[in-house]
Order: structure tokens, then sequence, then C-alpha cells
């Protein structure tokens, strides 16, 4: 720790001595939506005459230094018409600009004027990043009518799908707990609803999603793979807005508005599935499954408040629960299987000066599982959880053109329920262990620099330092002891039992060839102190979140990542291609053949083993963004392994996901102003799946052998979705008596019709497979067979949305 | 409990289907499969068979294709050893057929149609006792694979009694009393028979069957008294009303045998039963049964140290 202090200090000064030009001025302020307030973030600022230019942050907030002068200065945003401005800078200024939609200046003028396509994807300095329009998604086809950023995000290079349409989303062969998934900047552990068909974040409540996969920038730690940052909308400061859709099986609403008009605002927006409602009449009331349901409910809620120019209140909520019930009726089996998120943030924001500004961040994150279940009297309860309280600093520093430093600590407090076990029969309570609770924490210090080393070079470098504590109350059981609990340590609250830390460099860097293309370059090492433990092939909620202990050690690893971009056509096409390498280690799996309810009167790691594993791959990328006909084409070759020491004796093995190819084709098709249609095709090598290689008779019974792991292939994943989407005229048309003539106004209800096809020629893709024994042995007719189990066949799905 | 989640999770599924594919499968060695086992007062009796690769193609009886014969198997307890003799069911001793086809899991009748191969012995000093430990040591092709096996002390169930269903009058699941010894690794196997007479004046049940989780360890009750039900595997059958299946009717008698098990045989039985119920499921990590035979062989060399009760359902 002492040596990581010493670095972070070293390099601090380091960069702060870079800081030594004087004459400058500085330009900034606040970029907003001129319709409804929501500040902008990504908007280009950009002085052509010097060629200089900067992007807003996450608050619309900019910031740019220049030499004495007078300027021309553009705010460009796609979407949004380009503002030129002139401005005279003889001191520092502070300018607030609120940009028109597009849309706006169509309606009225009927002259197009496109936005200037984005150049960020050869400018910016992040390697391997994915920023999604979230108007851009909702008109893409949607599994039954749920827009859903997840399943976008999985149609990105480098970003895969378990299987079919589950959440648990793969970066660059990293496993589903190595993404950082953060809500407003607050950890959600299982984003997913309805065993992943569904992710938690509501598309109404999102203002912008960003995913990293690498070079991932020194403020964000904890996980190996990728950062996945959801930031929800601030809310309409200017005036009261409904928006909402009801589809098939769900419905969502979303109320926004000002507390203070262009001070504060606030949104709420909820969503349920009816599914249960739907089902019901299907499922008799006296029949084999009555009582069996499913439904899941989100609530997000976003409060800001302007406190004075220097000073903003972000407070921002979700809370989500599914809840399913299996119920066989008449023989009084019942299972019961509540799980959700509740996620709550308070962020101050505070300006010192226009070149030095700070966030302060208080958290809590919870997720918990149940299952329950109950036959006659015998009643079986198992409980799984995690609860993080976090609190970060973090602060920017701009202190000329060519510097941004952002500096910070970051704090987690860990409580986490592996698994919980209670089994009672009328009054007997069964022994079947203390379920403990895990206690950690987790903290981090960290400092980056993004700068310009010449006007065609610029670095990201920054440094992470992490520490870890395991800490009492926990009581550590010998491995192999079981039913009696004879051979245990103890530990007090407070003490601590085990630490660790990392250095965590982080270095990403980009050389402009010229105007169009340049070359990107990454490098990152990350540590994870929290490990997702699964069972299973596809993403559950019984897969259970573990923390590093004693005996479990942090995973760690390095990724190296290379890019060309390159747009063409005035950034009407952008292009790029990616090779990545990435060694992780110390990664978490369950030892062979045990299973979760195997650690009574022992801890859950004794079940635990640790091992290695390496993904490399190449990516490209051509997305069209400009004109009625956009879109992208993605394709991944990339390979991953892994291996463990007690499993296969510490072979190799290919990954669950790994996946040689996997191409996505999305396509939207604008034919007016009231109809557009969206089409998005997947290809994918099946996933590697473990099936047994012979079979043997015992007692008579059929039993299986297993070799190795991930042996065999599933057959390929293809899918063809499409959709169409209706909007209803923007505009009416009024005769105004005044004048005589007739007047187009801009409706204030507006609604759209989305029809989307999921699965168009209704392919049987796998989703798991399993070896059957046909016939039986009596009759002489016995032969095994592979049989593949498919999800879902054709199906359409019809939503409205509307909003006024 | 453990299949409650996978029925759970599988019921989503419901509207799913299912296809048959052709996946490369790699290609596996031959083993040797032994299901050896030896209980109080029966002699030893070993079934060799050889394990298949999942696309072997099998045209007749399963069992019959893949039997071993040849082998040398000798038996000790440490003081006696014997080497078993080669036995066919079509030639069995008088009075063992029973016990013949409850191991080998088929009905007696069926002993005569196939003719299965087996090795056991009918010299009385070696069967089963209480407290020996018995070695079991295979010669087969120039290969020796061996294992170890105990009969333990039996336990003997506090009561059993039966409860009538109240949504199924005169049918009830059997239930029985059990006081675990505290502080010891203790795991238990369960059988049961019906012996009411039936038309022909032949017990209703013609061997002793497992139910669907006939092992458990006493990881949960260590030094607890509790009751626990188990169904009655006989009627699971088309020929039993769907709601009378798994019940014991008013009148039946019903033998329970309750063996005591050592831990790697216990090991062997709680995997077999969860690959039994989840085998394949994605929703299981692949298990292979822990053998407890050495040389890389599959199977169980299983010591069972059974106690027996009968239980009259009536209230």
């Amino acid at each position: 720790m002492q040596k990581g202090t010493q670095i972070l200090i070293l390099l601090f000064f380091v960069l702060l001595s870079t800081s030594l030009n004087a004459q400058n001025y500085t330009l900034s302020g606040v970029i907003t939506d001129h319709s409804n307030g929501e500040s902008l973030s990504d908007v280009k600022i950009v002085v052509p005459s010097i060629n200089k230019g900067t992007y807003s942050s996450a608050d619309g907030f900019y910031t740019l230094t220049l030499p004495q002068g007078e300027y021309e200065v553009e705010f460009r945003f796609i979407g949004y018409k380009t503002l030129k401005k002139t401005i005279t800078l003889n001191e520092s200024k502070k300018i607030n600009i609120s940009l028109k939609t597009d849309e706006n200046t169509q309606d009225f003028e009927e002259v197009t004027v496109r936005g200037e396509g984005r150049d960020e994807n050869v400018k910016g300095t992040q390697v391997g990043t994915i920023k999604l329009e979230m108007d851009e998604i909702k008109t893409l086809p949607a599994f039954l009518g749920e827009v859903d950023v997840i399943k976008t995000l999985q149609l990105m290079p480098g970003v895969q799908s378990a299987s079919e349409g589950t959440q648990g989303f793969y970066v660059r062969g990293g496993g589903p707990d190595q993404n950082l998934v953060l809500l407003d900047g607050t950890h959600v552990y299982n984003a997913s609803h309805l065993f992943g068909f569904f992710s938690v974040f509501n598309v109404d409540a999102i203002k912008d999603v960003e995913l990293i996969k690498a070079g991932i920038p020194a403020k964000y730690g904890g996980r190996l793979s990728s950062v996945l940052n959801v930031n929800t909308n601030n809310g309409n400061n200017k005036r009261f807005g409904v928006t909402g859709g009801i589809g098939l099986i769900s419905s969502r609403l979303t109320v926004e508005g000002p507390i203070v008009k262009d001070k504060g605002s606030f949104l709420i927006s909820g969503r349920r599935t009816y599914l249960d409602v739907v089902t019901k009449p299907f499922i008799p009331e006296d029949g084999n499954f009555s009582g069996t349901s499913y439904y899941f409910y989100d609530l997000n809620l976003k409060l800001n408040y302007k406190l004075s120019d220097k000073d903003k209140i972000y407070i921002s909520g979700y809370y989500g629960k599914d809840d399913f019930t299996f119920s066989t009726g008449s023989e009084d089996f019942k299972v019961d299987m509540p799980w959700g998120n509740a996620v709550g943030s308070i962020r101050w924001s505070h300006l010192f000066s226009d070149k030095f500004f700070m966030n302060t961040r208080a958290s809590v994150t919870d997720y918990s599982f149940s299952f329950i279940s109950s036959q006659d009297d015998f009643q079986f309860g198992l409980n799984s959880g995690i609860r993080d309280y976090g609190g970060s600093v973090e602060f920017s520093y701009l202190p000329n053109p060519r510097h941004r430093i952002d500096f910070g600590v970051d704090y987690l407090y860990h409580i986490l329920t592996p698994v919980s076990v209670s089994a009672n029969q009328d009054d007997t309570e069964f022994d079947v262990g203390e379920g403990q609770d895990i206690f950690g924490h987790e903290s981090a210090i960290f400092l980056s620099d993004e700068f310009n080393i010449t006007e065609d070079w610029s670095v990201h470098a920054g440094l992470r330092f992490s520490m870890y504590h395991h800490v009492g109350p926990f009581t550590r059981f010998e491995d192999d002891v079981v039913g009696v609990n004879d051979s245990s340590t103890t530990y007090n609250q407070g003490e601590v039992i085990a630490d660790y830390n990392f250095l965590e460099p982080r270095i990403s860097t980009r050389y402009l060839i010229d105007d169009k293309s340049s070359i990107k370059l990454g490098w990152n090492r990350n540590a994870q102190y929290i490990h997702l433990a699964n069972l299973s092939a596809v993403s559950l909620p019984t897969d259970i979140w573990y923390p590093t202990t004693d005996i479990l050690k942090p995973q760690y690893g390095w990724q190296g990542s290379l890019g060309y971009f390159r747009n063409f056509k005035e950034n009407t096409y952008e292009t790029s291609v990616e090779v990545y390498y990435k060694e992780m280690n110390n990664l978490v799996a369950f030892k062979e053949g045990v299973l979760p309810q195997d650690n009574a009167q022992s801890n859950t790691d004794n079940l635990l083993t640790q091992g290695e594993g390496y993904s490399y791959g190449v990516e490209f990328f051509i997305k069209k963004s400009l004109g009625d006909f956009t879109g992208w084409i993605g394709y991944t070759l990339s390979k991953t392994e892994r291996r463990f020491e007690e499993i296969m004796d510490n072979k190799y093995f290919p990954a669950k996901y790994d996946r040689r190819h996997d191409l996505s084709v999305v396509a939207s098709y604008e034919l007016s102003k009231r109809w557009t249609f969206g089409a998005s095709f997947v290809y994918a090598t099946g996933n590697s799946i473990t099936l047994p290689v012979s079979w043997y008779l015992h007692n008579g019974d059929l039993q299986f052998e297993f070799e190795d792991r991930n042996a065999s292939r599933m057959p390929a994943y293809h899918r063809l979705d499409l959709s169409v989407t209706w909007f209803d005229k923007p505009t009416k048309t009024i005769y105004n008596e005044e004048t005589g003539e007739e007047e187009t106004k801009k409706k204030r209800f507006r609604h759209n019709f989305n029809l989307s096809v999921y699965n168009v020629y209704s392919r049987q893709n796998p989703f798991f497979l399993f070896v059957q024994d046909n016939g039986s042995a009596a009759s002489n007719t016995f032969q095994l067979s592979v049989q593949q189990v498919s999800l879902f066949p054709i199906l359409p799905s019809i939503t409205w949305n509307f909003e006024f | 409990m453990k299949k409650l989640i996978y029925i759970a999770i599988l019921s989503t599924v419901i509207s799913s289907c299912t296809k048959e594919v052709l996946v490369d499968i790699p290609e596996s060695e031959e083993k040797l499969v032994v299901d050896g086992r030896i209980e109080t007062g029966e002699p030893p009796v070993i079934l060799l068979t050889r394990s298949n690769n999942i696309y072997d193609e099998t045209s007749g009886n399963l069992l019959l294709e893949s039997l071993v014969s040849g082998a040398t198997v000798t038996v000790s307890d440490g003081s006696n050893s014997v080497v078993l003799d080669e036995i066919c069911s079509q030639s069995l001793p008088p009075g063992t057929e029973e016990a013949i086809a409850s191991f080998l899991n088929i009905d007696p009748e069926e002993l005569d149609d196939v003719d299965i191969c087996f090795y056991s012995t009918t010299n009385t000093a070696i069967y089963g006792q209480v407290g020996k430990t018995y070695t079991l040591d295979i010669d087969f092709e120039g290969e020796q694979y061996n294992s170890t096996t105990q009969i333990l002390q039996p336990h003997i169930l506090d009561s059993l009694y039966w409860k009538e269903d109240p949504d199924n009058p005169d049918n009830g699941y059997s239930w029985m009393t059990l006081t675990d010894p505290a502080g010891q690794f203790d795991a238990y196997f369960w059988e049961c028979r019906r012996i009411n007479l039936n038309s022909d004046g032949e017990p209703i049940d013609d061997r002793y069957r497992t139910t669907f989780n006939p092992a458990f360890d006493d990881a949960f009750f260590d030094g607890l008294t509790f009751d626990f039900a188990y169904e009655n595997p006989f009627n699971f059958n088309q020929e039993t009303p769907p709601e009378e299946r798994g019940f014991y009717q008013r009148g039946d008698t019903v033998v329970v045998k309750f063996s005591k098990i050592n831990k790697p045989v216990y090991e062997f039985m709680e995997m077999k039963y969860t690959q039994l119920q989840t085998g394949g499921s994605p929703f299981a990590t692949p298990s292979n049964l822990p053998s407890n035979i050495s040389n890389g062989a599959l199977g169980v060399w299983a010591g069972y140290s059974p106690s027996y009760d009968t239980l009259v359902c009536d209230d």
C-alpha cells in the first residue's frame, strides 16, 4: 500500500506540473435540450478556425480553454440543429447553451437539415467504447415489444448473449459477473427480469448507455471485463410530460416535470408485466398448476435540484421485483421464488471553478433472491443476497486545454449472504448450518489524466490502487468436514481475516492519422473482489455471488487492445477493426460434482475452485449513422478458454461462451416521417456444452459418464427479427380566424405503434441439449439421442407508445 | 428437495419444443463397471459390465450386451478369502431368486427369460456380517481393480405410521420417526415393499424397490429426532389413477428396509439419484458418480446394514 500511495502522489505532481500555460481564458457552461431542459452529454463543441474542440460531460457541462480572441464556436449533436455562436474571449466566460432538435426544424420549415455525423469514434481517446442512442434503438425489433438496452448491446461486436433471450452478457470472453453494471453510478448485481429475458433498465427512464470494453478508465474498478454505464433521465424541468406504452405482456408509464421550473425536476417511471393476469384464465383453478404465476415490476425515480449555479443535487432510485410461483394445485406442492434489486443514490455535484469540479456520491444497492418450497408440512427455504453501502468523491480538474485530470476515492462495504438455507417440518427445525453473512471492505484511490501530447496524439493514463479487507464476524470451517463442525475458527466482528491489494494501471492512447482515421491502443489491469459462481449454463438468479475471503483470492487480469478507426463520406460511415488479448486469473467455478446445498456446516468457498483463462479476438464494425437508411454490421472472431485446478486436472477447456463467430446485422429504414422499418439478424457459433460421452448400467438404471468439459457444440444460433413503426402525424392544421389562413401546429399528444416479429423464419435455436433414451431396454428398442430444446418460435408483438 | 428447483425452472420452459439433433461427442474409452453389494446375512453379488459410447448402436438387451464374463473376483473379510463363482440367472440356487431380482432390478419372472451372469458364492463363510470390512479384488484381462466397503452397525427406526391424505380417502404416505445418533456421520438408504397378498395369493410386490431419493445423510439433522414421509415407488404406473400415485392404501402392509451405508457409498448413491433426476439438464453441473473402485473402473462396491420394520397402513 505504501508503494502504491507514493506512486500516486508522484504521478499527481508530474501531471500538475504540465499545467503551466497562462494567458488563456475559459469558456464553459451547460448544454441542455431546448424543449425539456435535460442536460446533453457528448455534445461536440468545436472551434473550426483553430481546430480545437471538446465534448460535454455526463451532466452536460463543457469547458474549453482558449487563448484570447474572437471565435466562431459550433455546438453539434446528432439529432439536433447545429448551433453556431461568435464569442469574444477576453475574460473567462460562462455560456449556457440550449439546442433544438432536428425534428422541430423539419416540422416547421420543411427543410431537411441533417445533424452532422459524429466523429468521436475516430477522435475520442477511449478505445473499445460503445454508446447507444436511445431514439435509434426504439425503432429496432424488440422481443415481445420490450425495447431493451442489453439486448441491443448484444448486437455489438465483442458483446455476446449467453443463450436465447438472456441478459447475462459476455464481453470479450469475460463472464457475466465481470461487467461493472452501474445505474446512475450505483452497482446493479443482477440486471435481469424473468430469468433474463428482460433487463432491469426501463428505456423510458434512460438517457444514455455506454459500454466500455477496453482501456477502462481508472475511476472504474472492481470488475475485469467491462463497464456498462446507464444514466437515467433527469426529467423535464420546463413542463409536465407523460410517456408510456402498452404492450402484449407489459406496460410502462413515465411522468416527469419540474419541481421548480428551470431549477429542479423529477421523473418517475414504472413497468409491470401482466403475464400472470393474461395466463390466469388458462390455468384452471382446480387444475394441476393452479396458483402458478409470474410477474415483475420496477420503478425508477430521479430527482434533481439546482441549489445554486455551482451546486446540483441528484437523487436516483430503482426498485424492481420478480415473483415466480409454481404450484401443483391439489398436491400441495408450492414453490415461491421472489428476487429483486433495490438501488438508491444521492449525488452532489459542485463546481469550485470552471476548471475544477467535484462529484460526491452515497449509494446503497441490494440484491436478494429467495426460494421457498413447501410440500404438506415440510418447508424448505433458501436465501441469497448482497448488500453494498458505498461512497465516492471524484474530482475533475482541467488546468488547460491539454489536460483533464480526474482523481478521487471510492469505497464499498459489502454484506453478502451467499446461501442461507432453512428447513422445517411442523415444529422440527432442521440444523442446516448457520447461513453466515460475509463482510468486506472494498476501497480504492484513483488518478487519471487525459491529455494531448500533440495535436494528433492524445493519451488517457490512469492509476488505480484498490484494496479489499475480509472482516469478521466469520466462522471458517475446515474443508471436507461434513456433519460435525468441530474443526472451525471463529473471528470476531471487525477482525481483519485477510487483506489484498492491487495496483491497476490503465492507459489508452489515440493517434490521429488524418481527419478521418486514427489508431487507438489500450491496456488495463483490473482486480475483482466479488465473484459469481454459476452452476448452470444459463444465467439464472440462482447463481451465487461470493466475495473474496481468506481462501478465495481476488480475480485479476489484464487486457490489451488495438484498433484502427476510419470514417467515410463526412462521417456517414464509421468503420473500425479492433484486436484484443485478455488474460484472467483466479477465476471462480464450482468443483466437479458439488451442489450448492453441500455447504451445510461448511463455507461455500470450500466448494469452489480457482483457475485462469484467456480470450483473444478481432472485431469488425461498419456503421451508417446518417441518412434514411441506417444500421450496422458487427462481426467478432474470438477464442476463450479456461482451466481450473480441480476441474479436468487443470487442462484448458473452452469457456461456455467461447464463440468462434458472432455476426450481427442491424438495419433501420425511415421511409417517411410516418413509417420506419427495422431489421436485425444474428448468427453465432453454438455454445459449448458438456454432454455425457458414455453410459452404463447400475442396478438397472441408466447412468452417464462425462469426460472433458464443454467438448461438444450446440448447433449454430441464427435469427431474423423485423419491425415496423408507424408514427402519428406530429403536426395538425388549424384555421386561424384572425389571419384567415391555415397554420401548422405541433401536436401535444403524439403516439406510435410498433409491430415486431421475433424469429421471423421460426428457427429452432438451441437453448440446451440433453441426452435422451428412446424406447426401452425391455422392448429391445433402446437408443440414445441428443435432443435440443428451443424456446421461442416466431413471436409477433405489438406495442402502442405515447407521449404528451 | 433439490429437484424442486429444477422443476420450477423447467416449468417456465413448458411451451418450449424439443427435437433431435446430431452433434459431435468425443469417443470415450470403454471402462469396466462394477455393481457390487454385500449385506448382512447375504452372499456378495457382483455384476460386471462395460461402459458404452453414447452413439453406440444397441440392438438387444442392454445388460446382456454389456456383460463382462471371465473375470476372477475375490471377496475377503480379513480372515476369509473367497473366489466367487460365475452364476447365471437361469440356474440360480433355489431361494435366491428374490434377492437376485432385486439386485438386478428386474422382475423375478424375467430371470428365466434372460441369462444374466454375475459373480457370487454359496460359501456362507463370506456372507455379510455386521461390523466387518470387505475387500473386493477383480482380475480381468490382466488389469487389477479393487475396493473395500463396510457393513456398519444397523440403525433402528423409532416407529412407522401411516397418515391418510385429507384429499384422498384411504390413501396416505408412510411416515417414519428417526432419531439420528449425534456427533457422527450417518447415511441411510431406504427401500420398501408391500407384502399384503394379491388375488393370486402372492405378496403384492415381488421385491424391494427404492424411492426416488433413497439415500440421505445427516448433514441437516445430526442428532435430531424427526418424522419424514416417503412415497410408494410401486404405483407410478398407468394402472393407478393419477391422484393415487405415490400413496399407500389403507390396509397395505409395508416392509421398510432401512440400511446404514458408509460415506463413499452414500456419495455414489446421492450423485446417482441426483443424476437420474437432473441428467442432461443445463441447470446442473455435469457430474460423474464417484466410484470407490480403483484403476478407473466405474460403479460401486457397497455394504448395506439393513434393519427391517413392518407397517400396517391404518389409523
